[in-house]
Formats: C-alpha cells, structure tokens, sequence
C-alpha cells in the first residue's frame, strides 16, 4: 500500500445535488493518489461533458458519512476501507466563503451580532450603541440608551417583522437589558437613533448573555452575579406601568431621562450557577442551556424553573449552542482553544463526541447552521472565523479578515459567516453553499 | 578356677536331692567303670569342665559361696593367714594343709576320699556324690552328660511332599554344602599364579593429560585466584583479520581519499592499523610502532590502578521521589491565551477583583488601569502622574476601592465598577471631611496623614516616609502600609471607615518588607530581612518567628488555611513554612535564577506561584492537608515563559484568578499576560 501512482481506485460519483449537477452514475477507475482537488476535477470534466456549458465548481466528498479531506487512498487506509470494490463517493458543493464584503466599520470593538433577520444584521458594540445593519452594508438604525458596553443583542420573533417593526432586545454591561422597536422600512441616508421602549432591570452584574424562547414570549439572560433570569417580552402592559411607576418614584434622580420607558422586572430567576453565567441558549420552549466559567453546562426546565441536569466540563465556557441532528448536540467553547461537541442523550459519560482543535486561543462563540445537522462556526481570540463540519475534524475554512481578537460570530441568511471583533468590525464572509 | 568349683560343689546338694530316683539306677550299674577313669585324672581341671556345664543353668539359684571376696586372684591371700571373710565380716580362717603323707594315708583309708576334691576358694575339702561322678564320666567320655538323653532321635518328617509336586525339600542340607570347594580352590589357585607371574597387572596408574586451553580465559585459573591482589584480567585484543595479513584481498585496502579522510578524525577515532600490501613475506618491514607500543605498555603496567573501585548499582530514577504526575494535578495554568496590552512602560503590580471579572494594574507610565478579564479590554485608566509600585484591590466585593502605592504616598480610588447602591457606598467610604490634626504628642510630624484627593475623588494618606507595600485585610475594612526606612513607625494599621491610623509596633527589629494578614484570624504577619514574624493582634504580642536563613526576603503570601506561608527572596529562593511544624522552611526551593518578586497562592486550588527577574514564573502544585500528620505535597508544576525581558528586569507581578486556575503575570515589557488551564 505504498504510494504507487499507478494504482487506481474504482469509483462511483453519487450526489443529491439538482440534475444539472448530477454526473453519470457509471463506475471509473481513477488514480488513488487523488486528493478532493482532482476528485473536483474529474467531477467537474464529468459534468461539463454532459453539460458544455457547465462552470467548474469544488466539490467535497464523502465516504460513508465522512467528508475526504486526505488523498484518496490514505484516506481508505486510514478507515480501513477495501480498495478493491467500487466505491461509492458522495458529492457535495465545498462549503467555504466565496468573497469578502467591505467590512463594517464601527466605533468601538463589537462584542455582538444576531444574524437571525435576512435583511438586517444586528450589531452590539462597546460604545453602548446597538446598530442595525440593512443587508450588511447601511447602518440604519442605532439603537442607544445602555450606558455600558453592550455584551449580547438578539431579535425577537426571529427577525420576522410585526408591523413593520422589528423587535430587539440587547443586554448589557451595565446590568439592564434593553427592548426595542425599530422601523424596518426606513430609508434614509443617516442612521436613525431609537430609544428602548422597555428596560429590563435585577441582575446585580453585567448581563453577559441573552436567549429569546422559540415562542418569543419571554427572554432569559445569563448575567455575572451567577444567575439566569427569565423575563417576560410584552407582559402585561399595566405590570409593567407600575413598576416603573415605583421605580420612578423610588430614585426619580437617578432615573430621570428614562421617564417615557416602560421598566420590568425578572419573572423568576434560576440559581445553580457559582460563577459567571456566559451563555444561555432556548433551544426548545420549555429547556434552557446555560454555561458558565465555573465549568459547567446546565438544562434548566422553564415550568418548574429547576435544573434537569448538568455537566462538568473542567473548562470555563465562554459560548454555547444547540443544535445538530434533532437540535439535541451541545457545542460549546471556552478558555481553551478546543470547540468541543457532547451528546446528552448518551448516557453515562461525559466525554465529548467531537473535538475541534484548529484554534490557538480562547473560543468566544460558536453557532450552528441554522438548517444544516453538520455545519458549525466560531470565532476565537486568535482572530480567526473557522467553519467546521462534523463529518471532518479539520476546519473547512477560515477567515482571517480580522486584524484582532473575534468577539462573536453568526451565520447570516443560511449562506454568509458574520463576525464582530476587537478591530471594531464586523465583516461578513459571502457565499458559503450549504444545501 | 576354684570359684567355679565351689559353685558347683554347693549345686551338687539341691541336685541330687531332686533326682535321686534316676541317678541311683544308672550311678550303680557302672559304678567302677566310673571310678576307674576318674582316677586316672584326678586333677581339678576335669571337675571345671563339668562345673561350666552346669553352671549355664542354674547360676540364678546357686547358693552365696561361704567366702565374700569376690573376684580376686586368690594369690592375694596367698601370705595371709585368713583366706577372705564370711558374711558377716569375720576372717576366715585358713585350715592348716595336710601334708602329702597325710593326704596319701587318708586315700587309703578312706575307700570314698577319690570323691574328695579341694575347694581352694572357700578353704575346704568337697565331697561328689555319685550322680557328680558319673555325669564327669560321661563328660569324659565325650557323652552327653545325662544318661536318657538321644542324641540321634528318628526324624519324623512332618511334611507329606512325595506327590505335592512341591520344588522344595524339608531335607536337611547336604554335607557338600558345607565342604570347601575344590574346583573354587583350584581357580583360585590359577589367579594367585597369574598374578605372581605377572601375567594379571592391577591398578594401573592413571595417565595425566598434559593439554591445556591455550585460549581460554585466564580468570578463573588457580593462579590468579592464589595471588592476594584481585587480578585485573588484561583487555583481550581481538584475533588477526584478513586485513593484518601481510597481503590482503583489495578490499581491504584503504583508497586514498580514505587515508585523506583519516586526517580529518579525531586522533581517537583514527584507526589504528592501515592495511597494506606486500608482494612477499620478505618484503615486510620491520614492525615501526614496535618500541612505542611497548613504552605505551611499560606505561599501562606501571600507571595502571591496583585497586578495583566498588560501584554500586543503583537505578538513578529510584533515588527521585515519588511525585504523582502532573496530569493528575491538573488544572494548573500553562498556556497564555491572552494578554493585556496598552502600558507603555513596566507593569509593576496588578491586583484581581474578588469575583474575577476584573484586574487592576500600576505601572511605571504614572498609569493604574482597569482591565476586563474576560475579553482583556482597558476599561480604564487613572493617570495618576507618579510611579505606581503597589496596588491592591479591596477584597469585599461591595467596595470596589483600590489602594495604589503613587509615589511615596497610598493612594485610595473609586474603581467604578458595579452597581450604583455599590457606587454609592463607595463614594460615601471615600469622602472625607477635614479633620483636626492628629494630635501628636511627640511633637513629630504625623506619621500619616488623610487628605482628600481632588482630582480622582479619592483619598491620598501622606506618609512621613516612602510607602513600599499596602495589604487589606479580608474584610476589607483595615489595611497595612509597610515603610521600609521608617524606624518604629515602619508598618502601619489604617482603618478604612474610621479613616484612622496608627502604628501597632513600637520597636521593630529589622527593615521591614511586607507585611500582610492572616486569610481568616487575628493575626499578622511581618517580614523582614531575614524573619517572618507572625503577631496575635488581639493580645498585641509576637506568636512566631520564623527563620528563612534567606539573604533578603523580597515577599510573602500567606496560605488561605492560614498555617503556611511561602517567602519569596532575592537570591532566587523560596521558602515554605510549615508555620505548626517548625519556625524553620519545611522545604526551600532554588528555582528561580534570579530575584524573586512576588509570591503567590491561589485561594481556591493548591497552587501556588512565583515570579522571577529572570523572565519566568513557576506555578507549583502545593497541596496542605488537613490531617496533621501529613506534610504538605509539593509539586513543581510549569515553568510559564513569554516576557522579555527589559532593562534587566523581568516578570514583576503574578497573581492568581480568585475562582479560575489562572495565573496574571505582569512583566517589565509592559504586557500582562494571562495563563490559562
């Protein structure tokens, strides 16, 4: 099995790409010496001969269930796959950025971004200013108000308009979250200043993390004092009225430019944690995740507000997510370079079912496709953006488009990568094809 | 002789007595023939042989002979008038000896006296009766002594073994069987000629070999056992090649760029023999290294060592102690994952915010800034204008104060960080109304005076003399300042709420360098130069001394169970004092190069690290267990790199996270760094 290039590999090229992309399904016999590069090749020589018109595009490829990511036949022997029978190679469009867009520039570091609205991105930023983005290239909107850095924005409803409102919550260093409602159909050439239409004040530290429930009925928060507050969105409009009306009264010095702002406070509060709550996630309406810097990732049940189960990680987490098959895998990043993927359902071990360790410095988020099983980003201290699948243990790409620490991370409209870091941009990577 | 007679004379009695009726029939049928033959004898040695007969029945029932001396020659008495004793001690008497007339006179009176026999030993004449007689007779005559015994009986064969088929006989052996053998003799005969004649040769002498194994190792030979030194056997050279012949295949033969590439060697590693050719044995020369190989050898036999070093085989990884292995003392910080730019000159000190969210450092540019761990963002800067050599950060997390050491004066700030009720209280502990003047009542300038400090909102204690150190206590209320040159007022006590001070120590032994308290009791603790001296507060009275045996003690922290403490010194050294063991270090680790600036221990993990000049700061594993019995455990752990170093100096600060494994080091190239697990 030594590297003799005259040895060849009979294959088969399968895919569930549309017809045009679809190659014939006759066995050949191709070098084995071949990486994903002349695999491409030959797909795409393939496809141009039924098609003359056909643009050569890269493929990836997957042998049972794993993407080929070394020459061919070191790829059979390493998974002790025979060599001998037809094999059966899945394509796949390569997933990585085609281009970079001019990146956005802001005032200070941006620490988040919700990539959850297709025409807008939403942007936090160290100056205490949260910015909406139309289509990643105007600021139209900035939302002000919080008096610290921003640390975590999120749209409400999914970024699916209301009235033509879109509805935004951010949170905070100065220990409040804030609610929003902005226009979405402006169109004018300077960005528009909105006020919070609702302050949501208790915790007792800087808010680090925000979730809003699939519903988009209420909003949990992970915050420094060690908890995670539940809050109702709307609530009722007269609970609210009066606790403000109190609030009000109580440190009418204090608060005094905030008089037209509804207040509300926590519907319940989930204790557990002993350190910093970094993130929180609402992947189904009644769980929530949380992860912390005192090493553990937690479920909590919203009903009884009790926690259902924990997990020890020995690591402080900086970032969590759900999702994957049936949305029950937990990707979560922290004071390591390692992004690390567990299976709850497995049971009685805590060991994680994939490591990623392409990174060389602190994780600081990491998201999940929001319709592929496989598909990962996250951001790192080392200024660096890395995709990941989880077919493969190496990056399938990265981007180096920040001079400086990446303080978050989204996907955007399913096919772009936005991320936010400490050389005050936001820059946006295009065209990643995710079937 | 005549004790057997005796013997056999007193028997006689008891014998005829019994039976008379047999013996009287016999004794008178051949009563002369008898006489007759026993005359001719007459002698005392035929009585014996008859007496020795008897005497192997009845020696058990034989009657004590009237004389008592035993056993003894009877010469013995031969001079004596008495022949021995009777029973009861008294002499015997001997009887006078008749004379030979007398004897022959009675003989032929006495028709019996040829019945009489003399009993030398009892010393009396003895009469045989007429069965004696004739059993003597019958004795002489080679007869069985009584009459009605049959010597030859018919045998009677017992055993029917005619048609038994039986292979053996009850015969009685046969004559031959016990006649020497005539044949055996003759062959034997044979032999003995043989052998006289040479013609059969015993023992032939065995043949000595005289080989002996020219090759073999002489080690174990008797000569070198014999000698009293223990022998050295000489290297073996190894055996002639085919290179060493005098014409070689060509292969052997060295080419010249070989020979070239000799001279290039060490002189060592050259070879020694370069094989050549010659055309014949003739042609050879004469050996040329023949005189210096044997001076080299003269050399080797005189200079060689006579005595045999003893090693000891030890395995030099069993002398190491027995460490458990790092993996399993993790998490310890040993990677840098982020750092903390944005000084422009040596970071001197840095202090961690209790719940860790945040890190405040003093540097040389006249700057204290406050840093946001998590990202490692400056979220602010004080410019304060002087060198900033010390700061703490109040350890009561709703006071978020910060002590700096600016200058020669201690610095008070509102960190502004928080909430606003915590705000508040922090503004209202740092507002200070003039006060009267201290009333001192030497006379001397105060030692420290509160003054506000306009520019920062905070709180400036003037100190008579430079400030070096400042320490909270955990509540977060008092705090110490160490003066270094100030004499009796060198450390100092402040009360943060009361905005007092005063000096504990009146007389002060030594130039103190820190001073710091007790994680959880009353205590303090001081160092000096060379002493840590640990103070009750409440009993105002020294505790402990503990001797460092250090040049110059450079700093000191205290262990969070309170009874350990490590000392950090400036020759590179760090101590650790089992404070309840001995006021001497338990262990004194040499890691560090050189100056030591700052010690360390994690409040929450056993760790415990140390910052050195030389660029590096070593976290240790340092375990204190609750059982008294059990020393402290001390790993070394990881060596952390990454400053460099500036003008001579290194890391000048470490600090540990308060709730995560990780260790802030701040160097003199103005970098904080921060170590992660």
């Amino acid at each position: 099995m030594d590297a003799d290039p005259s040895r060849q590999v009979r294959v088969r090229f399968v895919t569930k790409l549309p017809p045009p992309l679809r190659a014939p399904p006759a066995a050949i016999a191709v070098p084995a010496d071949l990486s994903r590069m002349g695999l491409s090749e030959i797909v795409n020589s393939l496809l141009a001969a039924a098609e003359p018109d056909h643009k050569a595009r890269p493929f990836d490829f997957l042998v049972d269930g794993e993407l080929v990511r070394l020459p061919l036949q070191q790829f059979l022997l390493a998974k002790g796959i025979s060599a001998e029978r037809v094999l059966e190679l899945e394509y796949v469009k390569a997933v990585a950025p085609r281009k970079q867009e001019e990146p956005c520039p802001h005032d200070d570091w941006v620490s988040a971004v919700d990539g959850s609205n297709p025409s807008f991105i939403l942007t936090g930023c160290y100056d205490g200013l949260a910015r909406l983005w139309k289509d990643g290239a105007v600021c139209t909107q900035i939302l002000e108000g919080h008096s610290d850095a921003i640390t975590s924005t999120r749209f409400i409803n999914k970024g699916v308009e209301t009235e033509g409102n879109l509805h935004v919550v951010t949170g905070s260093k100065d220990r409040s979250l804030r609610l929003y409602k902005c226009d979405a159909s402006v169109s004018m050439d300077y960005p528009k200043r909105v006020g919070a239409y609702k302050i949501l004040r208790g915790h007792t530290s800087s808010v680090q993390s925000i979730a809003v429930d699939p519903s988009s009925d209420m909003l949990c928060s992970g915050s420094w004092d060690s908890t995670i507050k539940l809050w109702a969105i709307e609530g009722s409009e007269e609970d609210g009225d009066a606790v403000s009306l109190k609030k009000r009264r109580m440190n009418s010095d204090s608060s005094g430019p905030e008089e037209s702002q509804l207040e509300g406070l926590a519907t319940s509060t989930f204790l557990g944690h002993t350190q910093c709550v970094t993130a929180v996630t609402w992947p189904e309406q009644q769980t929530i995740y949380s992860a912390s810097w005192d090493h553990s990732v937690r479920q909590w049940d919203v009903q009884t507000v009790k926690e259902t189960w924990n997990m020890f990680c020995g690591k402080a987490l900086n970032c969590l997510d759900c999702g994957g098959e049936g949305s029950s895998l937990i990707a979560a990043g922290g004071s390591d370079p390692i992004l690390r993927v567990w299976d709850p359902r497995k049971p009685g071990t805590l060991a994680p079912v994939f490591q990623f360790s392409s990174h060389s410095s602190w994780i600081t988020a990491c998201k999940w496709h929001p319709s592929s099983w496989f598909h990962l980003v996250s951001s790192s201290f080392d200024g660096k953006v890395m995709l990941w699948d989880l077919r493969t243990a190496w990056p399938l790409a990265s981007v180096d488009s920040h001079k400086d620490k990446v303080l978050c991370a989204d996907w955007w409209k399913g096919n772009s990568v936005i991320s936010g870091g400490a050389d005050s941009k936001l820059c946006i990577a295009y065209g990643i094809e995710i079937v | 002789m005549g004790h057997s007679d005796g013997e056999h004379e007193l028997e006689d009695d008891g014998l005829s007595a019994d039976d008379s009726s047999w013996s009287d029939g016999g004794w008178s049928e051949d009563d002369d023939e008898e006489s007759l033959s026993f005359e001719g004898s007459g002698s005392g040695s035929d009585s014996d042989e008859a007496a020795a007969a008897e005497e192997s029945d009845s020696s058990e029932d034989e009657v004590a002979p009237r004389n008592t001396v035993g056993d003894v020659p009877l010469e013995w008495y031969k001079d004596e008038e008495h022949i021995g004793y009777d029973i009861d001690g008294r002499k015997i008497k001997k009887r006078d000896r008749e004379g030979r007339i007398e004897a022959y006179l009675k003989n032929a009176d006495d028709a019996k006296n040829w019945r009489k026999i003399y009993d030398e030993y009892n010393d009396e004449e003895v009469q045989i009766t007429k069965e004696e007689a004739k059993i003597i007779s019958r004795l002489l005559k080679g007869k069985t002594p009584h009459a009605n015994v049959d010597p030859y009986p018919d045998y009677v064969d017992w055993f029917e073994y005619e048609d038994k088929g039986h292979p053996l006989s009850s015969a009685p052996e046969p004559k031959r069987r016990f006649v020497p053998s005539k044949w055996e003799q003759k062959k034997v005969v044979k032999l003995v000629r043989a052998i006289r004649n040479g013609w059969i040769k015993l023992d032939k002498p065995k043949e000595e070999s005289n080989l002996y194994l020219l090759w073999g190792d002489e080690t174990d030979t008797a000569d070198n056992k014999r000698q009293g030194l223990s022998y050295i056997p000489a290297p073996k050279p190894n055996l002639p090649g085919h290179e060493e012949s005098y014409n070689p295949s060509v292969e052997y033969i060295p080419t010249q760029e070989e020979i070239d590439s000799y001279q290039l060697m060490y002189e060592e590693d050259r070879p020694k023999f370069i094989p050549k050719r010659f055309e014949s044995l003739r042609s050879v020369p004469a050996y040329e290294k023949a005189l210096r190989e044997g001076f080299d050898r003269c050399l080797d036999l005189y200079l060689c060592p006579r005595t045999r070093k003893k090693r000891i085989n030890i395995d030099p990884e069993s002398l190491k102690p027995k460490l458990p292995s790092k993996k399993d003392l993790r998490p310890y910080p040993k990677t840098c994952y982020l750092e903390f730019k944005g000084h422009t000159s040596p970071v001197t000190s840095i202090s961690v915010e209790t719940t860790g969210q945040w890190l405040a450092s003093g540097s040389r540019d006249g700057t204290i800034r406050v840093w946001e761990v998590e990202t490692g963002r400056c979220l602010k800067v004080w410019n304060v204008g002087g060198d900033v050599r010390h700061i703490a950060w109040n350890p009561s997390p709703d006071r978020p104060i910060l002590a700096a050491i600016v200058g020669h004066d201690l610095l008070l700030i509102n960190a502004e960080v928080g909430c606003e009720e915590v705000q508040m209280r922090a503004k209202e502990l740092l507002k200070i109304c003039e006060m009267a003047p201290q009333d001192d009542t030497d006379g001397k300038k105060p030692a420290v005076r509160w003054m506000k400090h306009e520019k920062f909102d905070g709180i400036t204690l003037l100190h008579h003399k430079a400030v070096s150190n400042v320490d909270w206590h955990f509540k977060g209320d008092y705090f110490t300042t160490v003066v270094p040159s100030g004499d009796t007022r060198a450390v100092l006590l402040h009360q943060l709420t009361k905005k007092h001070s005063h000096h504990p120590f009146r007389k002060l032994p030594g130039l103190p360098v820190a001073a710091t308290f007790h994680p959880s009791q009353k205590m303090f603790f001081v160092a000096t130069k060379k002493f840590v001296r640990v103070y009750d507060l409440q009993k105002a009275q020294l505790v402990k001394k503990l001797e460092s045996g250090l040049r110059e003690i450079s700093s000191i922290s205290i262990h969070p169970g309170g009874d350990n403490v490590i000392v950090g010194s400036k020759d590179g050294k760090l101590c650790w004092f089992d404070t309840d063991l001995s006021t001497r270090p338990y262990k004194t680790l040499k890691i560090h190069s050189k100056d030591i600036t700052n010690v360390t221990f994690h409040r929450k993990y056993p760790l415990f690290a140390s910052s050195s000049e030389d660029c590096t700061a070593y976290v240790c594993h340092g375990m204190v267990y609750s059982d008294l019995n059990q020393n402290p455990l001390i790993v070394p752990l990881e060596i952390l790199r990454g400053h460099s170093s500036s003008d001579g100096r290194g890391v000048l600060d470490c600090k540990f996270h308060p709730k995560q494994p990780w260790l802030f080091t701040a160097g003199a190239d103005s970098v904080i760094r921060l170590y992660c697990d």
